[in-house]
């Protein structure tokens, strides 16, 4: 990978807090090298405590670094014109809350200096885009925490930026939240944009993710691309359409001719979201029905026509 | 008025402001140098040059636009935060000042002054801790709710984010100002009972210099040799505590000089009078009839000599000073255009034109001189002064608002300042800290830096003390002494410095002008509190960049 395509370089970077008299209290990052590459979406990953939002404050300036280097579009991190072209979604929504929507959105577009015309387009245009048009005169501090999120991530792309730094970005949203937060978060590697996003919600990461690095301790541990990190390198996965007794022992004799073993046979299951999602959709479409599965039964994203009107 | 009117010399308070600003801008490059140099060794030095590119950077790239996104956004957050609140205490208090202010005094002057008082006293205690409060808590609590982290991830520069919360803060205290001031106003000229109303007005004075004579009539020289006291050009001193005047001795030649310079004849000739106004006290040195006043006498000298060398002299009419007098219209010489007056020596009658004869050229001396042997006259410069026409009320007393608004404003700047580096109590504390000292000790400071405070500095006080020992006495020599000497002349130094630091928040203070009368001056009122606020507005400015710079704006 040439140095021309990397957005972000961290070299040998670390950090520790001081307390008042300057003495170390905690090392928070231990000399942290790697680069994130201009067009995927990476996650730092890492419980509590690992390191990841010291390397995103790092990255924005807002810590400076004890040792080591950082570079965004090949400037260093204490640079200001390199805001110019990111975009921060801090880990909660630290915006001010005693302004509306609307005024948010044109106070982070002056802060650009963007004229009155594109600060209203680009306003309207995220405004309808992360879905909150229905409350957009209202102040902040009336906002569910859903809702701040949303304007959160309106704010942080009111410049269209190029690299845009995600920290939990689908900390406290409800699944139908996740979701939404989740196609922006694509939505944005189509048109071009880096994400870096750090969480501990393995499976929105798991599901947005090209490339992750895991932080224990304050140290990298494991980076690479998801689905190498992922692949299981002594198992097969083969699915078909459902199959009779009689093709399973077929199958299974082939395998044992091939020195293979049939380790699992069971229908595929959803994940969870997917059938909430699908729930939500289905009582948006006909109100006043409900489903439930008996033991062994079909869940309702394969029974769409068999879900009862409810006892009322 | 019982205060000394001088105009500001703006080119020597602006030749100091440049010293000592390029003495302490001096001071922090070469401590920024070193400090570079012991983190980073050889490299210090690039990276010491690279932090002042950082700096010119950007200023050189200030944006106006961003600056007014944050000054709007701080008007949003005060006015959301139900700051405004204060106009609500103060309709309170104007709404039943008015029973206590009513029928506290006799005298319409003395009623004025305490209606006035009253007003811009309640706008300053009001409005002033509102802006303080704001100031010192708005950066704190953004950096504390990380607020801020949404905005210094944006391309905003640290002056832009300080000089947006000036700008803020200072649009809400001038919005809160202008309300309480005009509001103020119809209410002092509404309550204000008729008879006072008169004494609703701006004097327009103009003061001359003063000197003495000797009791022989021989005019003092200033003599500003090394030798040169204050005291070789006052006149006789009767003991009085309160050193504000000065006296000549009554029934002898010692007289008292105004000189007023450059007069504007052909305004005054527009005008059609004259006024005199004055304000002298009497001192009795012996027992006598006390309701018996002192006569005195004002003599008017053109210092454009005649062809023969000689200069016009006119005395005035006898008048009488009475002791605890304080009515005005008993201290106002009125001159028509023509003046007829014995001539000093032969006593013959003539005539003069005030405006052609005695005013010619507009540089005269009035000299003034107490008649009652025995007795003695005090007076101050301001204690005379010639009266202009009279502006209306409406012009002092918005002068006066515009005192406090200044005030304000440096206030703000300081609070702002402060909070860039500490906590809001902190700078609270600080910013309140700079305000009592800048507005009580200043003087007790000037008095220890320039040694005219008896009893010496710091530590040979405190030895004094310990031993006994009266101010006025010398220490006796020795080791110790050249010791605790040295000791305090480090310490006098140190204050030497921070009463530069410290503004006098004293020359603010407009409401005596307002509440006596009298046009606050442009040039001995406003212009210096111009000028202080303005001094205090680039350093800050300064220092609340750096302060934000070089702090990580994580709250922990």
């Amino acid at each position: 990978m040439s140095q021309a395509e990397n957005v972000i370089e961290i070299r040998n970077l670390s950090k520790d807090y001081r307390d008042f008299w300057g003495r170390k209290k905690v090392q928070a990052l231990k000399s942290l090298s790697l680069d994130v590459r201009k067009g995927e979406i990476f996650g730092l990953l890492g419980p509590n405590g690992s390191g990841k939002t010291t390397t995103m404050k790092l990255l924005l300036g807002l810590l400076f670094p004890t040792t080591g280097d950082v570079s965004i579009f090949g400037q260093p991190a204490s640079n200001v014109e390199k805001n110019e072209r990111i975009g921060y979604l801090p880990e909660e929504s630290y915006l001010y809350r005693f302004l509306n929507a609307d005024e948010t959105l044109d106070f982070y577009g002056r802060l650009f200096n963007m004229s009155p015309a594109v600060r209203k387009q680009r306003r309207d245009e995220l405004i309808q885009q992360v879905g909150i048009a229905h409350a957009r005169k209202r102040q902040l501090k009336e906002y569910s925490k859903g809702m701040t999120r949303r304007i959160g991530l309106a704010q942080a792309l009111i410049n269209d930026p190029d690299l845009v730094l995600l920290d939990e970005p689908t900390s406290g949203l409800d699944p139908i939240g996740t979701r939404d937060m989740k196609d922006m978060i694509l939505k944005l590697r189509e048109q071009g944009k880096t994400v870096v996003m750090c969480s501990h919600l393995l499976a929105d990461v798991q599901d947005v993710c090209d490339r992750i690095a895991i932080l224990y301790g304050g140290e990298l541990k494991v980076m690479g691309r998801v689905d190498d990190l992922l692949k299981s390198k002594d198992q097969e996965q083969l699915l078909t359409s459902p199959l009779s007794p009689e093709a399973h022992k077929e199958i299974e004799a082939v395998l044992k001719k091939h020195n293979a073993q049939l380790l699992s046979a069971d229908r595929p299951t959803t994940t969870l979201e997917e059938l909430f999602l699908k729930t939500v959709q289905i009582s948006q479409e006909r109100p006043g029905q409900r489903y439930v599965a008996e033991e062994g039964g079909e869940s309702p994203l394969e029974q769409k026509q068999s879900v009862e009107p409810s006892a009322k | 008025m019982s205060f000394d009117v001088v105009d500001f010399n703006l080119w020597a308070g602006l030749l100091h402001f440049l010293q000592v600003f390029c003495g302490i801008a001096v001071v922090f490059l070469v401590a920024g140098f070193l400090i570079s140099l012991i983190q980073h060794g050889a490299g210090g030095v690039a990276g010491f040059l690279k932090g002042l590119t950082e700096f010119a950077t950007d200023f050189a790239r200030t944006s106006p636009q961003r600056i007014w996104a944050i000054c709007l956004l701080t008007w949003k957050e005060a006015t959301r935060r139900k700051a405004l609140y204060v106009f609500v205490i103060f309709a309170l208090l104007i709404m039943f000042a008015g029973w206590f202010l009513r029928n506290a005094v006799d005298r319409p002057e003395l009623q004025v002054k305490n209606y006035v008082s009253f007003v811009l006293t309640i706008i300053s205690w009001l409005s002033l801790p509102v802006v303080l409060l704001l100031s010192c808590w708005g950066l704190p609590t953004d950096i504390k709710n990380r607020s801020l982290h949404t905005v210094v991830t944006k391309p905003v520069r640290k002056h832009e984010l300080v000089l947006g919360r000036f700008l803020g803060y200072s649009l809400v205290g001038t919005v809160v100002l202008l309300v309480m001031g005009v509001v103020g106003y119809f209410w002092t000229v509404g309550q204000v009972p008729e008879a006072a109303r008169s004494e609703l007005i701006g004097r327009v004075p103009i003061y001359g210099n003063m000197s003495f004579s000797t009791r022989q009539g021989d005019r003092l020289k200033a003599d500003l040799g090394e030798n040169f006291k204050p005291d070789d050009m006052a006149g006789v001193n009767v003991g009085d505590i309160w050193e504000y005047r000065s006296y000549i001795e009554g029934g002898t030649k010692s007289r008292t000089f105004y000189d007023f310079k450059d007069l504007d004849v052909a305004a005054m000739k527009r005008q059609g009078e004259f006024r005199i106004e004055y304000n002298f006290e009497a001192f009795r040195s012996h027992k006598g009839e006390i309701d018996k006043s002192l006569l005195c006498r004002l003599t008017i000298e053109n210092q454009q000599p005649d062809a023969q060398g000689k200069k016009l002299r006119v005395p005035l009419p006898i008048f009488e000073v009475k002791e605890f007098s304080n009515r005005a219209s008993e201290k106002t010489i009125v001159l028509g255009e023509t003046i007829t007056y014995n001539e000093e020596g032969t006593n013959e009658i003539r005539t003069v034109n005030l405006f052609d004869d005695l005013l010619k050229g507009g540089n005269i001396t009035i000299e003034a001189q107490c008649l009652d042997p025995g007795q003695y006259l005090g007076m101050a410069r301001s204690d005379l002064y010639l009266r202009l026409p009279d502006r209306s009320f409406a012009a002092t007393y918005f002068r006066g608002v515009m005192g406090i608004w200044l005030q304000m404003l440096l206030i703000i700047v300081l609070g702002v300042t402060a909070s860039t580096f500490v906590k809001g109590p902190v700078a609270t504390l600080l910013t309140f800290g700079i305000l009592v000292v800048g507005g009580t000790l200043s003087e007790l400071m000037r008095a220890l830096v320039t040694g005219t405070q008896e009893g010496g500095g710091p530590f040979e006080s405190a030895y004094r003390m310990f031993m006994h020992l009266n101010p006025s006495v010398a220490v006796e020599a020795g080791p110790l002494t050249t010791i605790m000497q040295a000791v305090d002349s480090v310490a006098i130094g140190f204050l030497w410095t921070v009463q530069y630091l410290f503004p006098d928040f004293k020359i603010f203070n407009t409401t005596p002008y307002v509440a006596n009368g009298f046009l606050v001056p442009w040039k001995a009122a406003l212009l210096p509190g111009i000028a202080v606020t303005l001094a205090f507005v680039i350093p800050c400015l300064l220092l609340g960049y750096f302060a934000m710079k070089v702090r990580e704006m994580e709250a922990k």
